[in-house]
């Protein structure tokens, strides 16, 4: 049991050390993105890993967690510290706005609908001109300040820790839900639906709410996204937005807590050294997405025990779903 | 102005418009239907691979200046051993897997980002356009069109009635349809799957990198050209049940000119959050859409 705890505060401790060892700051604004990319795709975890439902607009939550807290900070003059509640409150919403139409369908649909989901509302940002700034992107956001300290003082340093907590408090919150009945309900519906429901679990209930859960996490890492950069931009409903986390999530491992973390940590120091390469860094992801399916369906988490297993690989297939 | 007179209008202009757009979706649908029905995936690379089609085009007539002809016959080629690609490295690999419809929604999305991402590297930023295939205007229904849309008109059923007639009654044809209903008695009859899957994918390959062709010459030709045609071609295919090929044609019409009219009364703008709203609901409705089978 000690040993679980740890790794985990060794590994937090370190990550809390980064600025005092360096003020570099392209390091420091590599570092504060690859955290928000580790909660936000923590959050996909849930519902794709734990839950293997495709939900393909967890990417659209972010940006709409973002696009809300710009709107009601900057037009509408809200305090900036209201930013995580509204952007929480804006993606739990729209999550379960998505959940709806998803209860009813499986497999493809479900990528299908959630994926038109994302879509709908880029075409809402790119129409409202007015209220989002349309394919300019929403621009000056106010920052976050909280008793006259602004965060942008001191080379951004107060939003890399915001951004710590964040994970954080992400890593506690996933680990109780892992190991919660709630948590168990969830995976057991990926496991064996019909079993699962015949045993009296609620469906629908179950699925809202891994939805709003979910939904959480990209609804704070949006809106701490959007007071650090100070913009939200229709590219955020994108398809290489979406591939980029996906490839997180897939090179971490699904379905584990800290598989997601780890991908998405590995990942972006992995595509700043491949910066140098332009647009063919976009390739050399591609072909490490298709190549971590084909070899490694597990991840990196999954590697170890791949070891060991030696030639016995393959048998645990990672992302069960429901098919249709 | 009277009412009677603006409702000609109106119709004049959604008809001739209507046509246009169906007859383009029809040819990006129809590949997207092949490949389900035969492998059961939805193929996210199809939008990329038209892109290429349309890029080879442009190379081979414009830049190497070899004239119309074979610029559409290498992007045929081009786009068929893409898709035959496609299907060898990205879905051949994944058959086995229980979960097969969602890795290989993974695998070819990261196909669509390997394509645009090479078409940029190769062709650059710049954007680009191919010369209409037919000069000059038709008269549809008292509205000019050029005779290159008039030709997408035109050649858009001819190629779905020779899809038709080829999966009917040429013997690959019902091979392909063999292997999609029941791939264990087809291998008993000594049909080889593997091959049969490369065909089909050859096949939609092509039709998407015609379609590439043809649009490549309406609109200006980028890397992400592809993405909002094979996003309107999903709705059509939903809409016309995944994997029917007649579903697909009314769907692909239907989609055309609800666009058209939908653009004439409310406005470019708002017409894509209608469709997706459409899209979602009928999703909810009528999963198998309106000609599919449970």
């Amino acid at each position: 049991m000690k040993r679980n705890v740890l790794l985990p505060a060794l590994f937090f401790v370190v990550l809390a050390l980064v600025p005092v060892m360096t003020d570099d700051s392209y390091i420091r604004h590599t570092a504060i993105i690859a955290l928000l990319y580790a909660v936000v795709v923590s959050g996909w975890n849930v519902t794709l890993g734990f839950g293997g439902v495709f939900n393909f607009a967890h990417l659209a939550l972010f940006a709409i967690a973002a696009y809300a807290t710009g709107i009601l900070t900057k037009t509408y003059g809200w305090p900036t510290w209201m930013g995580i509640p509204i952007g929480i409150t804006a993606s739990v919403i729209a999550a379960l706005i998505v959940c709806l139409p998803v209860l009813r369908l499986r497999g493809i649909y479900v990528i299908l609908v959630t994926f038109g989901f994302g879509q709908l509302c880029f075409q809402f940002v790119l129409n409202q001109r007015e209220l989002t700034g349309g394919n300019f992107g929403f621009v000056r956001i106010p920052p976050l300040k909280l008793f006259d300290y602004s965060f942008r003082a001191d080379g951004g340093i107060g939003y890399y820790y915001v951004a710590l907590l964040l994970l954080l408090i992400t890593v506690l919150l996933i680990h109780r839900f892992a190991n919660s009945p709630f948590g168990w309900r969830v995976t057991a519906l990926r496991e064996n639906e019909p079993y699962a429901i015949a045993r009296g679990i609620a469906l629908a209930r179950v699925r809202l709410a891994t939805f709003a859960f979910s939904a959480i996490f990209p609804g704070a890492a949006g809106a701490v996204y959007a007071q650090y950069v100070r913009s939200a931009s229709p590219d955020m409903f994108g398809f290489s937005f979406l591939t980029i986390a996906l490839s997180m999530l897939l090179l971490g491992g699904a379905g584990t807590i800290w598989g997601p973390i780890v991908g998405a940590l590995v990942f972006s120091v992995f595509s700043e050294v491949m910066t140098p390469l332009g647009p063919g860094r976009y390739l050399v992801t591609a072909v490490v997405i298709v190549a971590i399916l084909r070899f490694f369906p597990r991840g990196l988490s999954g590697i170890p025990e791949a070891w060991q297993a030696g030639r016995k690989r393959s048998q645990a297939v990672p992302l069960q779903s429901r098919d249709a | 102005m009277d009412f009677a007179e603006g409702a000609l209008q109106a119709f004049r202009a959604i008809f001739a418009s209507g046509l246009v757009l169906s007859s383009l979706y029809v040819m990006i649908a129809a590949g997207l239907a092949l490949v389900w029905s035969t492998l059961g995936i939805f193929n996210f690379a199809h939008g990329a691979i038209m892109v290429i089609g349309a890029y080879v085009a442009w190379t081979v007539s414009i830049d190497l200046g070899l004239g119309q002809v074979p610029g559409v016959l290498t992007a045929l080629v081009a786009s068929a051993l893409i898709g035959m690609v496609v299907n060898r490295l990205l879905v051949q690999p994944f058959l086995a897997q229980p979960n097969l419809v969602l890795v290989t929604v993974m695998t070819t999305l990261s196909g669509a980002f390997f394509l645009e991402n090479s078409a940029l590297l190769v062709w650059g930023p710049r954007i680009k356009q191919l010369e209409k295939l037919v000069d000059g205007n038709v008269f549809i229904a008292g509205t000019a069109i050029s005779g290159h849309e008039a030709a997408i008109i035109v050649v858009a059923p001819l190629m779905m009635l020779g899809l038709w007639a080829f999966l009917r009654f040429s013997w690959t044809g019902k091979a392909i349809r063999a292997v999609a209903q029941n791939r264990e008695f087809a291998e008993l009859s000594g049909i080889r799957p593997e091959r049969m899957y490369a065909i089909a994918f050859a096949i939609a390959a092509a039709l998407a990198g015609f379609a590439g062709v043809m649009l490549g010459s309406i609109r200006f030709i980028t890397p992400t050209l592809g993405a909002d045609p094979l996003i309107k071609a999903m709705i059509v295919v939903i809409l016309g049940g995944l994997g029917s090929i007649p579903g697909t044609i009314v769907g692909a019409y239907l989609v055309g000119f609800g666009e058209a009219m939908s653009t004439y009364f409310l406005g470019a703008y708002w017409t894509q959050a209608v469709m997706f709203l459409v899209f979602i609901l009928i999703l909810v409705i009528r999963p198998n859409g309106l000609m599919g089978r449970e």
